[in-house]
């Protein structure tokens, strides 16, 4: 049985915002998880986030943030600091973020005991897919953060000695040359 | 002096709806809607083969992503004049209702029903007499006064503690508030059930779309969905029950819980029947295939102009040619490149930002028109177009509706009554009753069709190399989506998504028409201007959704410009 989510948060063709499901994608080629961990490419999701997260012991997402540190940092966030936001006026489905599906769940009493976001701050947000060369930089560091969290809560997490190919079908890199991002898919090392 | 409002709520980096409102003697005297972020994705797609399209095509959105794929393979089937298995175009249509029954759900609890009842009343009521209130109006088993008992004790637990986390910024206590403790009571016990039901709806995207968000089973041409009765990993028995089990809850759950309160807040609030109207232009589509070629359909679609519903006039086909000819975006108060209104195949996405000018550009949505009027799509549109073309389904809960107002709070409405605020609940909901029976219709036909033998699920696309056009429609739960494509030499030349909210969002045009929730907040009384309830009542009737899904975190929560009075 699940107990413990890993959710990439982002739309992929939204530059960086691409970053969440990006590192999703990486850590699932690269780690085997024991059964009780889920890994799920979420998207950009609003309120469908809190039927995710419900019931779960662990939550660990990764998701662009908006921050003045340089781009490419890496900064954690626990539980009570998500729920420090104040929700804001909604005014379409968008809006309700994290911080509101997370006061959901404990408005119903079945939010996660151990919840990490991971977030790596952002360098351009224009439509195309691929990630800044910082932001890429440091997928590593995001990746180990989580392995690091889920060993400290007792799961099984190990590195493969064969990784797969990731799955990110939607490009690795910026710039024009299309073919360039397809070969980087099909054959990323 | 005329008092100027903007509700401008900042939680993303960029993306979202903005409102402007000017206020005269407590009611609204002008208005203005508009997004602020580019919606520059359909470039993306230029060049790529137009078999991918639906994958990408899908990320647009991070709420509604099924539609845009599936609006996605429909434009490249109608360009290759592609038709669809029985069994894929019940697959689908199953994915879209059931997609459609989570989205109507979530809609009505919890992001609107909080402008309605007051949370905050909610621990002065009584949990018996609620429960006996709850048993005059709806059949259902989970309204017993330990239930709502429960209910109540979540929210004294969570105003208790002086954090009023998930509800911190409702208007409690506003004057336009009018439930008694415990209707709000019984209609929260419900946003807490509804919870559970709309997360039944989308466990039946996730069987047949493999997962969800992000269903993986569509191909141009079909599915991808393997049938075999007697096996459990691909689409057989087994699976086939648990989406009948799991519909069959969704289904009462939206008809004796989702209709009934929807009706009863309607009864409670009969003034709202007479605002928010705006543009009486309406269009749907027709959806719900029920052949492979696309000739009969479920949902019946057309246009109505200027409210006159004796003049409806009715599309045949998804793709029908006065839909294809009629649809034309104008970018004069846009932020884009260009002064005329085009085609969409022959749409541009230049931008051209200038800063939030009223008079002139102030909005990244285009003002999409038919035959050169804004129109208003939606649940409210369909409902409108199918009762007076005499749709069956359609009439039998709009009636319903009608009949509950007036059993309820002796409110006599007509269907003219649904050109409102009110209106657009309303027919979500009896949209939403419609879905219902439907979603049992189109599973057993599948399972029907299934039993004759007949386990085909694709027809195989060939792509020609000279020049094809198509457009794929889908009466999303916003309303009407369609994605315009233009393929060449077996890649995409051209790609535009005219979406829901780009209708509905819509600014002025040339010719200064407002769009629909523009022109639905002019003459709007405010009883607290600087508490602007009853214009997020009327934005929020209809469903309104960006389709931008910027999501990057800002863990600042910036609170930024909420009903900022200038």
């Amino acid at each position: 049985m699940r107990t413990a989510l890993i959710g990439g948060i982002g739309n992929v063709l939204l530059g960086d915002d691409g970053v969440g499901p990006f590192v999703l994608r990486m850590i699932e080629s690269q780690y085997c998880f024991g059964e009780d961990i889920e890994l799920v490419d979420l998207g950009t999701p609003s309120l469908d986030l809190t039927h995710q997260i419900v019931g779960l012991r662990a939550l660990i997402l990764v998701d662009s943030v908006a921050s003045d540190d340089p781009p490419g940092t890496v900064v954690l966030y626990r539980k009570e600091d998500i729920l420090r936001i104040i929700p804001t006026e909604q005014l379409d489905p968008h809006s309700p973020a994290l911080s509101e599906c997370l006061m959901t769940a404990e408005m119903l009493g079945a939010s996660p005991e151990h919840v990490l976001l991971v977030g790596i701050v952002g360098a351009q947000y224009e439509p195309g897919q691929g990630l800044s060369p910082e932001v890429r930089e440091s997928v590593a560091k995001a990746i180990a953060e989580i392995v690091q969290e889920l060993q400290r809560l007792g799961y099984f997490c190990q590195a493969k000695r064969f990784p797969d190919a990731p799955g990110i079908w939607w490009g690795e890199t910026r710039g024009p040359d299309r073919d360039r991002k397809r070969k980087a898919v099909s054959n990323p090392r | 002096m005329a008092k100027r409002i903007t509700i401008d709520p900042i939680t993303r980096i960029e993306g979202h709806l903005r409102i402007d409102v000017e206020v005269d003697n407590n009611a609204v005297s002008n208005a203005w809607a508009s997004c602020t972020m580019w919606r520059g994705i359909e470039k993306i797609l230029r060049g790529r083969d137009p078999r991918d399209a639906w994958l990408f095509t899908q990320r647009f959105c991070g709420v509604c992503t099924t539609v845009h794929a599936m609006a996605s393979v429909r434009s490249v089937e109608d360009a290759l004049k592609l038709e669809i298995p029985l069994n894929a175009q019940f697959i689908r249509n199953l994915i879209l209702i059931a997609h459609a029954l989570h989205d109507h759900i979530v809609h009505f609890y919890q992001l609107s029903a909080l402008d309605w009842v007051d949370v905050m009343q909610i621990p002065k009521a009584d949990p018996a007499a609620t429960s006996k209130l709850a048993e005059s109006l709806s059949s259902w088993t989970r309204n017993s006064r330990n239930e709502l008992k429960a209910a109540q004790d979540r929210v004294n637990a969570v105003a208790s503690s002086g954090q009023l986390g998930i509800f911190t910024n409702g208007y409690w206590g506003h004057p336009a508030m009018r439930l008694s403790p415990e209707v709000n009571l019984l209609a929260f016990s419900h946003y807490v059930q509804a919870l559970e039901y709309q997360r039944k709806a989308l466990q039946v995207v996730g069987i047949l779309g493999s997962k969800t968000p992000h269903i993986q089973n569509l191909t141009v041409g079909g599915v991808a969905n393997a049938i075999d009765l007697d096996s459990q990993s691909a689409l057989g028995m087994d699976k086939l029950e648990m989406i009948r089990t799991l519909l069959a809850e969704v289904v009462q759950f939206v008809q004796q819980v989702y209709f009934v309160d929807v009706c009863a807040v309607a009864a409670m609030y009969p003034d709202w029947f007479k605002i928010g109207s705006g543009v009486k232009n309406y269009l749907a589509v027709p959806d719900l295939p029920l052949d492979s070629r696309g000739s009969a359909y479920d949902l019946p679609g057309g246009y109505i102009r200027g409210g006159d519903l004796a003049g409806v006039k009715g599309f045949k086909t998804a793709s029908d040619a006065a839909f294809r000819q009629g649809v034309s975006e104008d970018v004069m108060h846009a932020y884009y490149q260009g002064d005329k209104a085009l085609h969409p195949w022959a749409g541009e996405t230049e931008p051209a930002f200038t800063g939030w000018d009223g008079d002139q550009k102030y909005s990244w949505v285009k003002a999409p028109r038919f035959n050169g009027e804004p129109m208003q799509v939606g649940p409210l549109a369909q409902v409108l177009v199918g009762y007076s073309q005499g749709h069956a389904l359609t009439r039998k809960y709009t009636d319903l509706a009608i009949d509950k107002f007036a059993a309820i709070g002796g409110v006599r409405a007509t269907p003219a009554a649904l050109h409102s605020t009110l209106g657009r609940h309303a027919a979500r909901a009896i949209r939403a009753c419609m879905l219902a029976e439907l979603a049992q219709k189109h599973l057993q036909l599948l399972v029907d069709n299934i039993a004759k033998g007949d386990y085909t699920v694709h027809n195989q696309p060939v792509l020609p190399s000279h020049e094809v056009q198509g457009v794929g429609t889908h009466e999303a739960p916003r309303g009407t989506l369609s994605h315009w494509i233009v393929i060449k030499d077996e890649k995409i030349k051209n790609y535009q998504a005219v979406v829901p909210s780009t209708w509905n969002a819509s600014p002025r045009d040339r010719a200064g028409a407002h769009g629909p929730y523009e022109a639905s907040l002019l003459h709007t009384p405010l009883a607290r201007p600087e508490e602007p309830l009853e214009v997020l009542r009327t934005v929020h009737s209809f469903d309104p959704c960006m389709a931008c899904a910027c999501h990057a975190f800002d863990p600042s929560g910036r609170k930024i410009g909420v009903a900022k009075i200038l």
